[in-house]
């Protein structure tokens, strides 16, 4: 097991200096900060002291020379438009994104899983195909026109919950709704496939013979088993949600990462972008590993391999 | 209080340059505490000279201010309290205006409609911008034989934009026919119901006449003209003009080369020599404010960023007879021998066609009206600043409709 883990940790480590370089150029492929911070009728004197201000100038190999030594230091720069350290300002804003997400997450798995075993149970019948519509629609409807409709249906119109901004319980229903739809279909849609390849084993067969009840059969021997590859998609489920939460934020106007790396883009905060994007995958490669680690503790099967 | 500013010579602009009628704006700060603490904590914690009190910052969310309780030259705030909420989504603001979560919000022209169909009042500041076309590098030796080079071929191009269509259909309604490049109804020191009267004829819609114009100077069949299409932040609807006034182009025999920028990429080719728009037109913009010489040496000057008119290497009669007049503009002190000159300035320029505008823009606010009563915006600025001060509440001044 320490040998996988320390294996795991070398290839996360490479990822993330791959990550970092990729950021680091292709942000600079969409401009220069400076433009949108001056004024149209700013003098190329005006732009090129703000652009030294800024610290941009130089070659771009110059720079990024400057920035990876600087992150091996524990530094990922100073936002530029907020003129904080970039790691402090996505630290703050941290917590906001992962109160919502375990809700998020919790939504999509107490509608989903339960859907999915209901399909699987009435396979080929209305009750599947109603389910299946379900995840169809959950996967194609965008979030940001789900969180638009969300906001008209039931803060405009039926004025019984607010339109965003982050608050109390009331405020935390239609962001976690929108963030969880999509989540939902995709654990409806593994429980039902993993519940199907249940069914047919062996050992339900003997669970059925020995006289268990139905639901015993059910909830007890099959889900437990069915759930093994869908905790494996939570990993992933986890860190779509941390990236996913961009449009959502952006709508709802919760002030999380997601929002943050938004407006990290829309004024080319070039350090605050490449923090934002390099942390999280760190914490994207933590969260797949921690995964990892518990799948092979609940199948003995792959502790054995 | 009074503060006392010396300068090397007259500076006439300065006291709107201190002003948050034009960009980049001054401030004054108290020396004292600024020393004490430092820049990075005066941000965290600022000290003005208004009406309201900085309170806190909640990052992402909002910024909370709270009147003060001393008289104020300015007038004491009708409110308490004062926040300015932070949500970057059109529709999510409205959405709170509707719901009373908040009180005002800006707007899109887009969105005007559908804030009014939802019972909101929407107010309009006339004159915040200009949406304009310029020439690139016409001046330069390596387009000399291009039709983009003769005043009158730029000319015809304006006279074939139907801009009463675009202000109706693009716009949707809320714009209104502009004045020459960078002047507005409010601006200082000029003449300006002369150059409304001017613009009414000089702007109007002519496709027949545009099209003699280019059979006069050599183009009865047209030309290729380079066109590229470009938004400034704030200002989408920059494209939707650009691509209708191309496609009016083309009903008079152009054939358009359009080409989309971001505005992340069209900041650098103003840069040198400017390689890639030389000989080029391309959209622009210019912010609603009071002063002329500023906006016009940005464009014009022969060391600016744009050098529309010429560079330092290579100013004729054009860009010369330019920095003649704009010297004496920012150092003439009589204000009747001022409006002259601006008067002169804004004619050369307007002569040249170099930039013509389309449309003059507005701001737009969507406002609950049992949240705040009616006020009325300053003319050309387009964020709501120190009109915070002014708003009553609703039962003090209802909205009329």
């Amino acid at each position: 097991m320490s040998g996988f883990i320390a294996r795991r940790l070398l290839q996360g480590l490479v990822v993330l200096v791959l990550v970092a370089t990729v950021v680091f150029f292709l942000g600079r492929l969409t401009g220069n900060p400076a433009d949108l911070m001056l004024p149209e009728d700013a003098t190329a004197e005006d732009r090129q002291r703000l652009i030294e201000a800024l610290g941009l100038d130089g070659s771009l190999f110059k720079q990024f020379v400057a920035f990876i030594s600087s992150a091996l230091k524990g530094d990922l720069g100073t936002s530029l438009r907020m003129r904080q350290p970039a790691i402090d300002v996505f630290l703050s804003r941290l917590p906001n994104t992962l109160a919502i997400i375990p809700w998020a997450l919790l939504l999509a798995m107490v509608v989903g899983i339960p859907l999915g075993v209901v399909a699987a149970l009435h396979r080929g019948r209305l009750l599947d195909r109603a389910a299946g519509t379900i995840a169809v629609l959950g996967i194609a409807t965008p979030s940001f026109w789900l969180g638009i409709v969300l906001i008209f249906l039931f803060s405009v119109e039926l004025g019984w919950l607010p339109s965003g901004r982050m608050g109390g319980p009331e405020h935390y229903v239609l962001p976690v709704i929108t963030l969880g739809a999509f989540l939902t279909a995709g654990f409806m849609r593994l429980t039902r496939s993993s519940m199907l390849e249940v069914l047919e084993s062996e050992y339900v067969k003997l669970a059925r013979i020995k006289g268990l009840s139905e639901s015993v059969v059910i909830w007890k021997h099959c889900l437990r088993n069915a759930l093994i590859p869908v905790l494996t998609l939570w990993g992933v489920f986890v860190g779509n949600l941390i990236t996913g939460a961009i449009v959502t934020e952006t709508v709802f106007a919760w002030p999380g990462v997601g929002r943050l790396t938004y407006e990290a883009v829309i004024y080319r905060d070039f350090p605050l972008l490449q923090a934002i994007i390099i942390l999280k995958a760190i914490l994207i490669l933590t969260i797949n590993l921690v995964v990892d680690i518990l799948y092979a503790y609940v199948d003995p099967r792959i502790r054995v391999n | 209080m009074t503060v006392r500013v010396n300068t090397n010579e007259p500076q006439l602009g300065l006291p709107a340059a201190l002003s948050r009628a034009v960009a980049p704006e001054g401030s004054i700060a108290p020396k004292i505490y600024f020393e004490a603490v430092g820049e990075e904590e005066f941000r965290k914690k600022p000290i003005g000279s208004g009406p309201w009190k900085f309170v806190r910052s909640v990052p992402g969310d909002r910024i909370e201010f709270e009147a003060v309780t001393h008289p104020h030259w300015r007038g004491r705030p009708h409110f308490k309290n004062l926040h300015i909420l932070q949500i970057p989504e059109e529709s999510t603001r409205v959405a709170m205006v509707r719901t009373g979560e908040a009180a005002i919000a800006s707007i899109s022209p887009e969105t005007v409609l559908s804030a009014g169909r939802g019972g909101l009042e929407v107010l309009t500041i006339p004159g915040t911008m200009q949406a304009v076309f310029q020439f690139y590098g016409a001046w330069r030796p390596s387009v000399k034989d291009d039709p983009i080079t003769r005043p009158r071929v730029r000319q015809a191009l304006s006279l074939a934009i139907d801009r009463e269509q675009i202000i109706e259909h693009v716009m949707a309604g809320k714009a209104q026919m502009p004045r020459p490049f960078a002047t507005f109804g409010f601006t200082d020191s000029l003449s300006v119901d002369r150059w409304k009267k001017w613009s009414d004829d000089a702007y109007r819609y002519d496709p027949a006449l545009a099209k003699k114009i280019l059979a006069e100077e050599g183009y009865p069949n047209g030309f290729v003209l380079k066109f590229a299409n470009v938004a400034l932040p704030g200002t989408q609807f920059m494209i939707s003009i650009g691509t209708a006034i191309a496609d009016m182009w083309t009903k008079i025999g152009i054939k358009v080369n359009m080409k989309h920028y971001e505005w992340g990429a069209f900041p650098p080719m103003q840069m040198g020599e400017q390689p890639n728009l030389t000989g080029w037109a391309s959209m622009f913009r210019t912010a609603g404010r009071p002063d002329v010489p500023w906006r016009y040496n940005a464009a014009f000057a022969p060391d600016s960023t744009e050098r529309l008119l010429g560079d330092t290497g290579d100013c004729q009669e054009t860009c010369r007879k330019f920095l003649e007049i704009y010297k004496a503009v920012i150092n003439e002190r009589d204000p009747a021998k001022r409006t002259t000159l601006n008067d002169s300035m804004v004619q050369l320029i307007a002569d040249q066609w170099i930039v013509v505008p389309i449309i003059e823009g507005m701001g737009y606010y969507a406002i609950n009206k049992k949240k705040v009563g009616e006020f009325a915006a300053i003319p050309g600025r387009h964020e709501l600043g120190d009109v915070f001060e002014r708003m009553p509440h609703p039962d003090e001044k209802p909205w009329k409709n």
